[in-house]
């Protein structure tokens, strides 16, 4: 029996199509007032466990359930959904990458934003309003050159800019000589933008659901258990959970998580800040980035500038913040768009992301044990791969076998020294800073 | 927050003024020419795991420190990167380390 939406609100129910008649078909769960999922029973064996509900576990499950039939699958999420690097992020998406394996795979996750939109039937706030990376040196501007190519090469759009067209573009810039670092050239992505990143676990977690999944919010893994080279199944606060298999999508935890297989991996989780000034009348069109200031930055649909993009360098598994680096977001932000001066931060938060040593991310299955999959490392990456990656983890957890556009992210490369050079980015980070 | 650590020379120190130089990994593995024909594709294998593999934990470890903007010095110390506090060797968090966080000199 199924309890629907009360009405009591005054406000009527959301009508659910057509995936309404998939949800009576399951019945079993209790979707309560003002919720977007079931609440289900905590069942002792699952066909797949999935550790993390954050939009990577999410999407997994729901491309799981929706795609290859698999509906007997569970995201366990320590605390809340959403409550790591998929609430904490910046919100940017965008498919300027580096390399020729990495961009076709960001760039269907670009496209796949108002595809799920409507396939979930909730808005998710793509708003497509262009990326523009700033150079402030020879060396930037050759890079640009480099990211340019590879994405003509995929069929992604991205432009070279000279510091005047970047005046023109977003006049709030200081193209002139007088910043510490004067703009030389801009790469501009026309289709990159921001996505609201809580509409996405939200929507992602009630298409999960309502195509059969169950989230369990509160269920932290404290071991994994194997037998015979296989996983058979976790360890929680909430007792044994069995599964046949495994994927680990812990986001920034992801170390953690594979540390309790005595697994080693190529991963340092680091901690990423962010922060908010007060809000402003819309000024700034497009999000900007600069490397040489170290700083990203866009407004928010509240007015906000939500601005981020510093890392301390040492492994830690908090999410403080330091004084230090809000007075370099003030100094950075006002050297090269100077009308920001005077303004206040409002709030200060940090999350964490899993750096591997070459910035791409290690997307890999039945690798140390049978039924153990992975999806981590992707840094500060993992928000706009979120759908996308899901999608192709669902194939591979489904099938067993690696596809195609996944096959160069195998842990096995960095055993092989085929590492993947997207270390062309925005960030300093590690201990070789 | 920030935190401050212990050098060897100078004391007590905010964090900013040292760079991190990673976990302490043992003795660099055998490489050359001989490793490699003791045992092909072992020793670049055994290279890659000592150079990026790492088990982390959210458990105290021992760590490289450099003091660049102070004396100059290398150290080890420990650090419980579930905390981002200094750590006494081998585990428990050091007493007077949250005090010492908190007061800015």
């Amino acid at each position: 029996m199924i309890r629907r939406r009360s009405n009591a609100s005054g406000r009527s129910p959301r009508p659910v199509r057509p995936l309404g008649r998939l949800r009576s078909a399951l019945g079993a769960g209790v979707l309560r007032p003002g919720r977007l999922w079931e609440e289900r029973p905590l069942r002792r064996h699952y066909d797949v466990v999935i550790i993390g509900g954050g939009i990577h576990g999410l999407a997994t499950a729901y491309y799981l359930a929706k795609d290859h039939g698999v509906q007997d699958v569970a995201v366990l999420e320590s605390q809340y959904i959403g409550f790591g690097g998929s609430g904490r992020n910046t919100a940017i998406v965008r498919a300027n990458q580096r390399t020729q394996e990495n961009v076709p795979l960001y760039d269907e996750g670009l496209k796949l934003w108002p595809i799920l939109t409507d396939e979930l039937d909730f808005n998710l706030m793509f708003h497509n309003c262009g990326n523009l990376n700033l150079a402030h040196s020879e060396a930037a501007v050759a890079a640009f050159r480099l990211s340019i190519n590879t994405a003509g090469f995929c069929g992604v759009r991205l432009e070279l800019l000279d510091a005047r067209q970047c005046g023109e573009l977003v006049p709030a810039l200081d193209v002139s000589d007088r910043p510490a670092h004067p703009i030389q050239a801009g790469m501009y992505h026309p289709p990159g933008g921001v996505v609201r990143h809580d509409a996405v676990v939200w929507g992602l977690a009630r298409g999960a659901n309502l195509h059969g999944a169950a989230i369990h919010q509160g269920v932290e893994v404290r071991g994994i258990d194997t037998e015979g080279g296989r996983v058979t199944g976790v360890r929680t606060n909430a007792g044994r959970i069995g599964c046949r298999k495994l994927g680990i999508m812990a986001g920034g935890y992801a170390p953690a998580v594979a540390a309790m297989l005595d697994i080693e991996l190529p991963l340092n989780p680091l901690t990423i800040q962010a922060m908010v000034t007060q809000p402003l009348k819309p000024f700034l069109h497009h999000v900007v980035s600069s490397g040489a200031y170290d700083v990203y930055a866009n407004q928010t649909l509240k007015g906000e500038i939500a601005t981020g993009a510093h890392m301390d360098p040492q492994v830690n598994y908090t999410t403080d913040v330091t004084a230090r680096y809000f007075k370099h977001q003030a100094e950075a932000l006002t050297d090269f768009m100077p009308c920001l001066r005077g303004v206040r931060f409002l709030r200060v938060w940090a999350g964490l992301a899993d750096m591997t040593p070459d910035m791409a991310p290690i997307l890999d299955g039945n690798f140390a044990h049978d039924g153990l999959y992975l999806d981590a490392g992707w840094g500060y990456f993992g928000f706009k791969s979120g759908p996308v990656a899901g999608k192709y983890m669902a194939e591979f957890m489904a099938r067993g076998e690696a596809p195609e556009i996944l096959k160069p992210f195998a842990l096995s490369r960095f055993l092989e020294n085929r590492y993947m050079g997207e270390t062309a980015v925005a960030m300093k980070y590690g201990q070789w800073d | 927050m920030t935190f401050r650590l212990t050098c060897p020379v100078c004391g007590k120190r905010d964090v900013y003024e040292f760079t991190y130089g990673g976990p302490e990994r043992g003795p660099r593995p055998a490489e050359g020419d001989a490793a490699e024909r003791a045992d092909p594709g072992a020793a670049a294998e055994a290279h890659f795991r000592w150079a990026q593999f790492r088990m982390n934990r959210p458990d105290p470890r021992e760590e490289w420190w450099y003091h660049g903007a102070g004396c100059g010095v290398w150290f080890s110390t420990w650090r419980d990167p579930a905390t981002n506090r200094e750590a006494r060797p081998g585990g428990a968090e050091t007493s007077g380390n949250e005090a010492s966080g908190g007061d800015s000199s």
